[in-house]
């Protein structure tokens, strides 16, 4: 099309205005706090409580994404090896297209109904004897927001690594048989490496993914101290003179950590491509 | 049944419970008029009743909150596919090296998220621009950014499916006009893909809660968040059903991209 | 180095027979093709001689022991298949090391045993490379050097050259004989290729729905088939209209001469007559006529109709057809050094 260079125009004018523009400001404020260049604020933002609510996202990330990234291997592996019921895999793939989409606030609810202190999985637990809410199990703790999050990491993961784990080819298994090679020693040597780059690019997704996430930690307990949480907090204080440069860096920061992450992500799924061609 | 299968049956029984539990006790929460620590098994079939649901849609400021977001759906759906659709095809024709440099930039979504845009948004179009951040419709253009690595998905994937190359060509050593062929082969051919990525987009604007939060627009989550603080139990009929819809739109995607024997995990936008 | 012998094995699958009753004998350094259409079950057998089929009926005996039972990975056979069997996460090197690891073998002689297989196979300089750093001809030649590093008693090759290009086919294809004579390994090569199987095999197995029609030499093969199926099935061939004329003798074409009558001849008064058997005369009272001809290089394949015989197809040196126009009319006959003919 004559057109065509021309075509890229609007879409490159859009993301600069949109989403280039406001973050590069963010960033440039960061690193000028007060007007001048300085890491004053940088430094700010990864000290004292800053610094753990950086932890605790992160920790609270790398645990919903390693969970639900094995719980989601885990699930493929039982799938692919399953010939019956035909139906399973679509459906679970089906389900997974939506659940890993189904965040936000209705998602918050549901694990209140369920795991709230006034939830009916609460109840049955708590009548044959375990309390989850004196076990430091509670909707609104740590591991009762990776309860939560695992409902949209594990989808994700399903769909991410599905295609990977079917891709093993039925001549690498034979091949390894036929050489000498036991199942334990296929999975080990080579089933598993095959599938390392991609379950590591998936766990990365993961992590991008719980880190980013904001609904649901905000309406199950707007106090954890995470870093989306932490953001607002400083969004809605900005009364008070200098905090916006906090935000700005808190934001840099996410921006440094998710860009990093991505990378990596990327590299380990062009390993995983270049493979599956192999 | 061997071990290996038991072993992955307790899995996909446990993962489907997990899956399963609390859509069923928000449906209870929401239908049953019995608190939970009066509930006893021989209660469980008492009081249940969708009092709680229709009082809710019965409210006016939810249909306030509801036309905001279906208008906010449209609109960035219109304007997500009028970017990216032009720019995928004459990527897809002509520029296919850059192909992987529209994949990083609709990556970018993912390296910033919602709740650092938005500080970005306050930090310059509230001082240059005021009037723009009043209005709800400045959600569209986020939203739309917001969609992009999952529309890309739909479409790069139907565009590869229908060979778009090969038709163009075909197309015009047929003599056919550039303008002839997108219209009267491209476009039919992408329709599939075209109302997948706008359903998606639909999806993902029904369920948005960050920016309209923190650039405190009424949009049907912020209002289902504030409805379900006063009215527990018609805010969970209510949640109940955005989700049952949410889901209902994303099962077509999913089903409209099985027609066309497309990848589904492209619902997942991951790269 | 071990003989193998598959005596009346018979595999089902649902209610498909994939063989109905197979013998078949092979000889220890032989190597043997398995020819045949596809679903005519060569590949199943392959499949349980690797072990990775069990036959409803029947024993496979190698090397005089009943292995009919033996798990595949203690066969200690190696196996080339069709194509994206190397093992994507490991090197050229790695890929071939993994017998000789799994069998725990010495790191010194693993050493000599990697550094011959990368000479023979010519891959040294591609060594440190995977798989998607390497062409399909290379994958299948670290793929044939991975299934002899651990000296198996028998080699299985599942369509190994049918994924490839033709010309690289080609070269790998002598490079298989070359190599396997080498290493005088035990060998059955199955393929639907006949020309392949023509020049590899020390002979070859014509298979047809679940049975072998022929096991023979390659040029027995082609001159002495011994049922319409492999008649058909290997090269080309005119059935042409055989009278008998006493003594063995049949008339064909115009001459007389010895017929070998197919082992499940009907008796239909046919011969089996291959198109570079027949000879054209110039002969304006010919009843055939030419209706095309298709210059081939050394050699024109002339397609005639043939008021008797109908429509026959006759190979020529070129040197020999440069004169034939469409419509020209011949006649028919044998060449003169054709000695027998096959009667169908």
């Amino acid at each position: 099309m004559r057109s065509g260079p021309l075509a890229g125009l609007p879409f490159l004018a859009f993301i600069g205005l949109f989403l280039v523009y406001p973050t590069a400001v963010v960033v440039w404020r960061s690193a000028t706090p007060d007007g001048a260049l300085g890491t004053a604020a940088l430094e700010r933002a990864i000290s004292t409580t800053y610094r753990s609510s950086f932890i605790n996202s992160v920790q609270l990330s790398l645990a919903s994404a390693v969970i639900g990234a094995l719980v989601g291997l885990l699930l493929a592996l039982a799938i692919y090896g399953l010939e019956r019921p035909r139906w399973l895999r679509p459906a679970l793939e089906a389900w997974s297209a939506v659940a890993s989409q189904l965040g936000g606030v209705p998602l918050a609810f549901a694990f209140v109904a369920a795991i709230g202190t006034q939830g009916i999985a609460t109840k049955l637990l708590t009548e044959i004897g375990f309390n989850p809410i004196d076990h430091g199990l509670g909707v609104s703790g740590f591991w009762g927001l990776v309860t939560v999050y695992l409902y949209f990491q594990i989808p994700l993961m399903f769909l991410v690594v599905m295609p990977a784990v079917a891709g093993l080819r039925q001549t690498w298994r034979e091949a390894s048989r036929i050489l000498g090679a036991g199942p334990v020693r296929y999975w080990r040597s080579i089933g598993l490496p095959i599938l390392l780059p991609s379950f590591i690019g998936g766990v990365l997704l993961l992590f991008v993914n719980a880190f980013s996430a904001y609904a649901t930690a905000y309406v199950l307990s707007p106090s954890t101290q995470i870093v989306p949480l932490q953001i607002r907090f400083l969004l809605q204080g900005n009364v008070i003179t200098g905090e916006e440069d906090l935000a700005y860096a808190l934001v840099t920061w996410t921006i440094v950590l998710l860009l990093a992450t991505v990378v990596i992500m990327s590299l380990f799924n062009r390993r995983a491509a270049l493979w599956s061609r192999g | 049944m061997k071990r290996g299968d038991v072993l992955r049956w307790v899995l996909i029984v446990t993962v489907t419970l997990y899956f399963a539990v609390p859509m069923l006790a928000m449906a209870r929460f929401a239908f049953q008029v019995v608190p939970v620590a009066l509930l006893t098994p021989d209660r469980i079939f008492e009081g249940w009743s969708v009092s709680g649901l229709v009082d809710a849609l019965g409210e006016p400021a939810f249909h306030e909150a509801a036309k905001t977001s279906l208008l906010l759906a449209v609109f960035a759906g219109i304007l997500n596919l009028s970017l990216l659709l032009p720019l995928a095809i004459a990527i897809e024709l002509r520029a296919q090296h850059l192909k992987g440099l529209l994949t990083t930039i609709t990556l970018l979504p993912w390296v910033i998220p919602p709740i650092a845009l938005v500080v970005g948004v306050a930090a310059t179009f509230r001082s240059i621009a005021p009037w723009f951040l009043a209005s709800p419709y400045s959600l569209v253009p986020f939203y739309a950014l917001w969609a992009m690595p999952f529309t890309y998905r739909a479409l790069d994937a139907g565009l590869r499916s229908i060979n778009a190359k090969t038709l163009y060509e075909a197309g015009r050593s047929l003599g056919a006009s550039s303008r002839t062929i997108l219209w009267r082969v491209l476009m039919p051919n992408l329709g599939a893909s075209l109302i997948a990525a706008s359903v998606l987009t639909g999806a993902l604007v029904l369920g948005e809660y960050a920016f309209a939060s923190l650039l405190l627009k009424n949009t049907l989550p912020t209002y289902l968040e504030v409805y379900q603080g006063g009215e527990p139990r018609a805010g969970m009929a209510l949640a109940l059903a955005v989700m049952l819809l949410t889901a209902l739109m994303l099962w077509i995607v999913v089903r409209i991209m099985r027609r066309r024997g497309l990848d589904v995990s492209a619902a997942a936008g991951a790269v | 180095m071990a003989s193998v012998t598959m005596t009346g094995v018979r595999k089902t699958f649902g209610s498909t027979v994939a063989l109905e009753r197979l013998d078949l004998e092979i000889e220890s350094g032989e190597l043997v093709c398995l020819l045949g259409p596809s679903g005519c079950g060569k590949t199943t057998a392959l499949r349980v001689l690797a072990g990775f089929e069990r036959p409803d009926a029947g024993q496979v005996h190698v090397g005089g022991s009943d292995i009919t039972l033996v798990p595949t990975e203690r066969r200690g056979f190696g196996m080339v298949f069709q194509e994206y069997s190397l093992f994507p996460n490991m090197t050229a090197r790695a890929n071939i090391e993994f017998g000789l690891k799994v069998q725990k073998v010495a790191p010194a002689e693993r050493r000599s045993t990697l550094e011959r297989l990368l000479t023979v196979t010519a891959l040294t300089e591609h060594a440190d490379k995977f798989p998607h750093q390497l062409s399909g001809g290379q994958k299948q030649r670290v793929a044939l050097a991975r299934a002899l590093a651990t000296q198996p008693r028998l080699l299985l090759l599942d369509e190994p050259l049918s994924a490839l290009d033709a010309k690289v086919r080609e070269s790998l294809r002598d490079e298989i004989r070359r190599v396997q004579r080498e290493f005088g390994v035990t060998t059955v090569f199955v393929t639907h290729d006949q020309h392949e199987a023509l020049a590899v095999a020390d002979r070859v197995g014509v298979m047809s729905n679940g049975l072998l029609e022929q096991l023979d030499p390659p040029r027995i093969l082609y001159t002495a088939p011994r049922t319409p199926f492999v008649t058909g099935f290997v090269g080309s061939v005119n059935r042409v209209g055989a009278t008998a004329a006493g003594d063995g003798r049949y008339t064909v074409l115009g001459r007389t001469l010895p017929g070998i009558v197919a082992a499940s001849s009907t008796g239909g008064g046919k011969a089996a007559v291959r198109p570079e058997q027949i000879a054209l005369d110039r002969d304006p009272a010919g009843q055939a006529r030419v209706l095309d001809a298709s210059f081939l290089g050394p050699i024109t394949r002339v397609r005639l109709r043939d008021e008797r015989e109908g429509d026959v197809i006759a190979d020529l040196m070129s040197a020999d057809a440069a004169d034939l126009v469409v419509d020209a009319v011949v006649r028919l006959r044998l060449r003169d050094d054709v000695e027998s003919v096959v009667i169908l």
